[in-house]
């Protein structure tokens, strides 16, 4: 066996380990749910086995130039849902959502903008020492879903400020899925 | 003798516990019958953060600068729960809603405080619930036209500081000023 093949059952494996981690859980419940509901299709479900997320945790820290790795390496799950229409009445979709977690996470703030057709939801659940964050973003065309694993000090972080952090957790997961 | 009390401790362990544990709840007000206002509102936010969040929050914080502010600020809280609604037109809740939130308040382990006002427009409610001489919660109740807000503070909270948590923890900028606050029924 030459190294070459020995790279590709390698990467295979590892490939099949990520997708392997990636099913089964409330993740992939969320990702049909958006599915079912509003009848569109995800992009694929990534799971980010190496890569940590660099988050800024306020303005002022990005312009001292200080950034913190908010998410665990290999923690990170993210589905995407890329210009599809997301048009359905959604305090409907929140009443779905919140059933489907409802067992296993808690809600930690959910934003609704009708103005800007946006909702965010952000539910937290302990694993172990760690917190496992499920960050869903919905906009006019868009939707992200995101789980990643926060070390206790950067639950800190996420819970001064909410929203803020949980829309940087899905921008960097984003930014860092397109590289 | 020291039979009786080993008899008597877990008893009595237990109902301190309860006892705690009711308080909590009383202190903590139900807002789900504003739910339904989320389909009128062009923007609205739902903040959930229970004792065990509270607390990691609390420890992690370090006791310098602004950050030992919030950490007392932090400690003997044990939930913040916000709804906050905004409407693009008057008129989109109802007094009604509203009430049900201050029937509530009504019960006698709370009381409404005066002197505090708001910078912003619109009507600013504060309620003080006290176990014993302790504080066991407050509620905050602001409206105006377009504007409601409930935000609900389980456990003791610094009145003087309350101020502080606007823009944190998911409470909405509501521009509290303290003045000098004591409960209505004692002026």
């Amino acid at each position: 066996m030459n190294t070459t093949r020995i790279a590709a059952l390698s990467l295979t494996l590892l490939l099949a380990a990520g997708v392997a981690q990636a099913t089964g859980d409330d993740f992939n419940s969320v990702v049909k749910l958006i599915e079912q509901f509003y009848g569109v299709k995800h992009q694929g479900i990534t799971f980010l086995a190496n890569a940590g997320m660099k988050v800024a945790t306020t303005a002022a820290k990005i312009k001292g130039g200080t950034a913190k790795r908010i998410a665990e390496a290999g923690s990170i799950k993210l589905a995407i849902f890329e210009d599809q229409a997301f048009d359905r009445e959604f305090t409907q979709f929140r009443t779905s959502l919140n059933s489907a977690l409802n067992s296993t996470w808690t809600p930690l703030i959910q934003t609704l903008s009708a103005t800007d057709e946006e909702q965010v939801y952000i539910f937290l659940r302990e694993s172990g020492k760690k917190f496992q964050v499920l960050v869903i973003t919905i906009d006019r065309r868009d939707a992200t879903v995101v789980q990643a694993t926060l070390s206790p000090e950067n639950l800190a972080l996420l819970l001064k400020d909410p929203e803020g952090t949980g829309k940087s957790i899905t921008e960097e997961a984003t930014i860092i899925d397109q590289e | 003798m020291k039979l009786l009390f080993q008899k008597l401790a877990a008893p009595l362990l237990f109902i301190a516990l309860m006892t705690t544990v009711a308080q909590a709840q009383e202190s903590r007000i139900q807002t789900t019958t504003l739910d339904h206002l989320a389909a009128k509102a062009s923007q609205s936010v739902d903040v959930n953060m229970d004792e065990r969040l509270i607390t990691i929050a609390a420890k992690l914080f370090s006791d310098k600068g602004d950050e030992k502010k919030i950490k007392e600020l932090l400690i003997g809280i044990k939930g913040i729960y916000v709804k906050h609604f905004e409407f693009e037109n008057d008129g989109q809740y109802t007094a009604a809603d509203v009430e049900t939130i201050r029937t509530q308040l009504r019960s006698p382990s709370w009381s409404r405080l005066a002197g505090f006002t708001s910078k912003a427009d619109g009507n600013l409610e504060v309620y003080l619930m006290m176990t014993g001489d302790k504080v066991g919660g407050l509620a905050v109740l602001a409206t105006d036209d377009r504007e409601l807000t409930v935000v609900n503070i389980v456990g003791a909270v610094d009145l003087e500081k309350l101020a502080q948590l606007e823009g944190q923890f998911g409470v909405p900028e509501l521009g509290i000023e303290p003045g000098k606050a004591k409960p209505k029924n004692e002026q």
